[in-house]
């Protein structure tokens, strides 16, 4: 039993899902649904959709060249089956796939460096032009603090009427 | 009544474009608007692949002489023969100097189909085109080269003379 990669997403495929196609120049595509094989069909090229492994390793969006790919190399050669080696190997496959999901968060959380600095200066700059579209420019005139003022609204008939011909 | 007349238009167009190229979709595309379009895709990109029966024309990869044959029967299968079923068929083609002649009745292993078969594992391959092998009738082939990828359905079905003829093992 061998697990394979789909051919147009990257995805694991397990035993009982998918297709093989065969081309005739003995070219095997394997896909993992049929979401992949009617878009295979359609001739679309996965590096440009944007779901696909393909493309997020294209553009940086997942790590690209790590130690801990080298696991999951294809090796060709059968192995003689030794109980030791597959007891560590187990082992590894575990401990291996917890330190690839910890380098995979510190990948993400660089690649979201600097998202809180720009969020906080487009916000002090939407502030400083459309405050008036938040409070007028007479009220402002009066008083140059530019935060909204905080209100504390008491919800009876006579506040209500209050807060209407304002 | 208009209503009756839109669903005849679809059936008729339905039809159309199980046969039809790109152009023409576009031509009968525009006529109804009723129809929502992305129907029309799913109907033009997904091609059903079925059996190999009578009057199918199937390419052969051997050198047996033989270019094209059309199936005339399937032997096992009400429905059609698959992927490593045995066929009879007509020459339909040949090559001037070849074992096989035009016109001749013969007998052929399937060894791609483009209609998908199931594995028992559970997951399922197909081909790009139907290629078949031409043989006598005890099974061994006329020729003596196999052309292109071969499955693996064919040790089953005891065709081990064509596995070893093959240059790929799909």
């Amino acid at each position: 039993m061998r697990l394979e990669k789909c051919w147009f997403c990257s995805s694991t495929i397990y035993p009982g899902h998918g297709i093989q196609f065969v081309r005739n120049d003995a070219k095997i595509f394997r896909f993992c649904r049929s979401k992949c094989h009617k878009n295979f069909k359609m001739k679309r090229n996965p590096r440009k959709l944007k779901w696909t492994k393909a493309y997020r390793r294209l553009h940086g969006k997942d790590m690209t060249q790590d130690s801990t790919f080298e696991l999951e190399r294809k090796r060709n050669r059968p192995e003689r089956y030794d109980r030791n080696v597959t007891e560590s190997t187990l082992k590894a496959i575990k401990k291996i796939d917890k330190i690839r999901v910890a380098r995979e968060a510190r990948h993400h959380a660089m690649r979201m460096k600097g998202k809180k600095a720009i969020e906080q200066q487009a916000a002090a700059k939407e502030l400083e032009q459309s405050i008036h579209l938040v409070k007028a420019p007479a009220a402002l005139q009066e008083d140059p603090s530019l935060t909204l003022p905080k209100m504390k609204i008491k919800v009876s008939q006579s506040q209500t009427e209050d807060r209407m011909e304002e | 009544m208009s209503a009756s007349f839109t669903s005849k238009w679809s059936i008729a167009g339905r039809s159309l474009l199980g046969s039809l190229s790109n152009n023409l979709l576009g031509a009968v595309k525009t006529t109804h608007e009723v129809i929502p379009r992305l129907h029309y895709n799913s109907i033009f990109s997904q091609q059903q692949r079925t059996f190999i029966q009578m009057r199918t024309n199937l390419k052969v990869v051997d050198n047996s002489g033989a270019k094209r044959v059309m199936c005339i029967q399937a032997l096992k299968g009400r429905r059609g023969a698959r992927l490593g079923d045995t066929i009879i068929a007509s020459v339909k083609e040949a090559q001037p100097r070849g074992k096989v002649k035009k016109g001749e009745v013969v007998y052929g292993v399937v060894v791609r189909a483009a209609m998908q078969r199931g594995r028992c594992d559970g997951s399922e391959i197909k081909f790009d085109d139907n290629a078949v092998v031409i043989v006598n009738k005890q099974g061994e082939p006329i020729g003596t080269r196999v052309f292109g990828p071969v499955p693996h359905e064919l040790r089953k079905k005891k065709h081990l003379k064509i596995l070893t003829l093959a240059e790929h093992i799909a």
